[in-house]
């Protein structure tokens, strides 16, 4: 159980509750938008990413579907080609192997394929991410592998705040986007959470726009560029450095794709240091992705060798003691920033 | 009621309630330190647990034809066809629990077990384990071996695309394979009548072409019938069959899940299928008062020991985290 | 002042504990009626606590904390 401390003064959400919200009042503004999925209906998704929906629309527009992800995805497809705003989810992003052919083969080509006369507005919504013992096959990130095929948008919130908006953003988009949550950002009541898995949140909808990074603490020394989980382990090693002298800058991406490199390498321009945290596998991914993006533009630019901490190339482990020794955790952020500052 | 031996039906009736006393057991362990604050990664047995009470007629039934040397292939709620087809209680329990004793261990967890030496390992991805079992029959009947391959999913798993794919091989290169469908009518919050276009799943087995039938009443007399003709069957060269089981998920579909979804919860412990079979059995002679004690503590004492054996085991060693990625040298 | 209490969730068990597993606002904080304070928590079950009154919000239970049913956890003046 870990305490959350709410600031003062403005209604506070979960992230799953307010990424619920930006889907309920989507629907709400729009008949076109449904959503989909497993267990989506009366169980409100199994990571609460759906809860009441069913209730306050109805079974015509929140569909529990089968173990059929070729199916529903291909559904979501069609019916978004026909004008509707799918939002499906793919249970864990794990079991995107089923599916696979469907999402980047058909949703993120027939744009392409058609010259732009067909267009797929579509959110794919899954739950992603490891930390509490669910295994290889139920814990992983995957958004580099998402992100490396053409044609779909990834965004990956790491607070409530975020959450709503980028998901308003991404029903609202034209084109398909892969909506990944972390389990560990959701809130929920039954697993541990960061505090920053609480926060405040509009009432009113508002979009936050895909592509574009928000640098989550300013600093100088080095640039600690994450996405969502590991911002909060970014964050809070970087206020326990701030004692030591430190000063971090924490850049969270929000998005993976369009991945926002004028802002990556801004701050590094500014601070000489790169260290990149990302859940994902360490290699052929994200984190190469964002250190590219820096040497490409300018090699000069960076004082000391970057440093990624990622999932070194291993399937997730089940048992604690191993899974906490692969995971980016904050003692390995921290002593990858203590080696960029002292190479 | 068939011809079922009085030592068979004992036998049915042992193995039904060593499997419901090992998951009651790791029942109360995994939830034993998750309290107040329910915290799904907390405890010795951290992450998801799908324990299979109320699923015992399946595993009773079926695996009392097997041999060690034939194949199983199981799901994310496993414990049940493991125990029944002789995996090391020991080595499943310490990897429930996480242990470098486990059988992968530690890496793989309960929903990934994994024993050579029974030919038995489990997935956690619905209906994937349907064509590894293939590939196992495949290569016994290459080797000339008359071993064959079970493969166990749920009704939920018979709407994947993994599924038919299956099927259809398996019947049209005559596998030496039995798929098991077990109906415990829920995939998760999703009842059968919401997910299945049809009321029987014997019915698509016949479709790609093969033997098939539908138990009811979660019956273990009638699933051991039905499942002797199938394994029989195999082992003769004859092909693959279909036997669909209507089971029952006496408790969530993992631990934590306080199903309020489900309409039946307060019938559900009328339905338990073990006392109905005691009970049978009680009247037929075959089992008396001081038999069925004797069952229950050895069962009790076998689980015991396993638990014992898995918390005295030692945790892996987190600088090992990386070994085992690939063969060979590691 | 109006007590918030720990909401009946176990059919079974009149003893049986819980936890207040979320809160939403802080001690001292004003709140308004049906404001959403807390997610509360018992054998898995999650409910939703929103403030009964508009006013001053006193916590009275930690996050993680076990709680009775009909106990108090929060009150508004």
């Amino acid at each position: 159980m870990t305490a959350t401390m709410p600031q003062t003064g403005s209604r506070r959400l979960s992230t799953a509750k307010a990424m619920v919200e930006a889907i309920g009042q989507e629907m709400e503004r729009d008949e076109s938008v449904f959503v989909l999925g497993e267990d989506v209906g009366a169980y409100g998704g199994i990571f609460s990413s759906t809860t009441g929906l069913l209730d306050r629309f109805g079974p015509t527009r929140v569909l529990d579907t089968p173990i059929s992800e070729t199916a529903f995805i291909g559904l979501a497809i069609g019916a978004a080609v026909e004008g509707m705003r799918p939002v499906v989810e793919l249970m864990f992003v794990d079991f995107m192997g089923v599916c696979l052919d469907q999402i980047y083969n058909h949703m993120a080509k027939i744009h392409y394929e058609s010259g732009g006369n067909v267009s797929v507005p579509l959110v794919l919504t899954t739950a992603v991410g490891g930390g509490y013992s669910d295994g290889a096959q139920h814990s992983q990130c995957l958004w580099g592998t998402f992100a490396h095929l053409p044609g779909m948008k990834v965004v990956a919130p790491s607070t409530p705040y975020d959450a709503k908006g980028l998901m308003t953003a991404a029903i609202r988009d034209p084109g398909p986007v892969i909506y990944m949550f972390h389990k560990g950002v959701m809130g929920l009541a039954w697993m541990a959470k960061n505090q920053r898995s609480i926060g405040a949140v509009p009432e009113e909808p508002y979009e936050i726009e895909i592509g574009r990074a928000n640098v989550v603490r300013e600093g100088t020394d080095v640039s600690v560029v994450t996405v969502s989980l590991s911002v909060h382990h970014a964050l809070d090693v970087a206020e326990q450095l701030a004692g030591e002298g430190i000063s971090c800058e924490v850049v969270d991406l929000r998005s993976i794709v369009p991945l926002d490199r004028a802002a990556i390498r801004a701050s590094v321009a500014k601070t000489g240091r790169l260290v990149v945290v990302d859940e994902d596998y360490a290699s052929f991914g994200l984190s190469g992705e964002v250190i590219a993006s820096v040497v490409e533009h300018d090699p000069a630019a960076l004082k000391a060798a970057p440093v990624r901490v990622a999932v070194p190339d291993v399937p997730i482990p089940y048992a604690r003691e191993l899974e906490y020794a692969v995971l980016p955790t904050p003692a390995r952020i921290t002593e990858a920033i203590r080696e960029v500052m002292h190479p | 009621m068939g011809t079922v031996d009085a030592n068979t039906r004992i036998d049915l009736y042992r193995t039904m309630v060593l499997i419901r006393s090992f998951e009651e057991a790791i029942r109360a362990e995994y939830h034993a330190d998750k309290k107040p604050a329910w915290d799904i990664g907390a405890g010795l047995i951290p992450g998801e647990m799908h324990l299979s009470a109320g699923q015992e007629p399946v595993a009773a039934g079926v695996m009392a034809h097997l041999r060690p040397d034939d194949a199983v292939t199981a799901t994310h709620r496993p414990h049940h066809l493991a125990i029944a087809h002789g995996v090391d209680l020991n080595k499943m329990t310490a990897e429930i629990f996480g242990r470098e004793t486990g059988l992968g261990r530690g890496r793989g967890g309960h929903m990934h077990l994994f024993d050579p030496d029974t030919h038995f390992s489990c997935s956690g991805i619905i209906a994937e384990g349907y064509p590894a079992a293939l590939g196992q029959a495949f290569a016994f009947r290459s080797r000339g071996s008359d071993a064959i391959a079970v493969a166990v999913a749920g009704e939920g798993a018979a709407n994947a695309g993994g599924f038919h794919e299956a099927l259809n091989l398996a019947a049209l290169w005559q596998l030496p394979v039995v798929f098991v469908v077990e109906d415990n009518e829920w995939g998760i919050s999703v009842a059968r009548s919401a997910s299945t276009s049809v009321a029987s799943n014997a019915d698509r087995g016949a479709a790609y072409g093969m033997p098939s039938t539908r138990i009811e009443g979660n019956d273990v007399q009638a699933v051991y019938e039905a499942a002797g003709e199938a394994v029989h069957r195999a082992r003769a060269g004859g092909g693959p069959s279909l036997i669909e089981i209507h089971t029952l998920r006496l408790w969530g579909h993992f631990e934590g899940d306080a199903q309020g979804y489900r309409p039946d919860l307060d019938q559900v412990d009328e339905r338990d299928p073990i006392p109905a079979y005691e009970a049978a059995l009680r009247t037929d002679g075959v089992l008396d008062e001081e038999t069925i004690g004797k069952i229950r503590t050895e069962a009790a004492a076998r689980v015991e020991q396993a638990i014992q054996f898995a918390k005295s085991s030692p945790t892996p060693d987190p600088t090992e985290a990386r070994r085992y990625v690939f063969a060979g040298a590691n | 002042m109006t007590d918030i209490v720990f909401p009946a969730m176990s059919k079974d068990n009149a003893e049986a504990e819980g936890v207040v597993a979320t809160w939403f606002v802080a001690d001292g904080e004003t709140v308004a009626a049906g404001q959403l304070v807390a997610e509360v928590a018992m054998d898995k079950v999650d409910m939703e606590v929103t403030a009964p009154v508009a006013g001053v919000i006193a916590l009275a239970s930690a996050e993680g904390d076990a709680v009775r049913q009909g106990e108090v956890i929060a009150s508004i003046t």
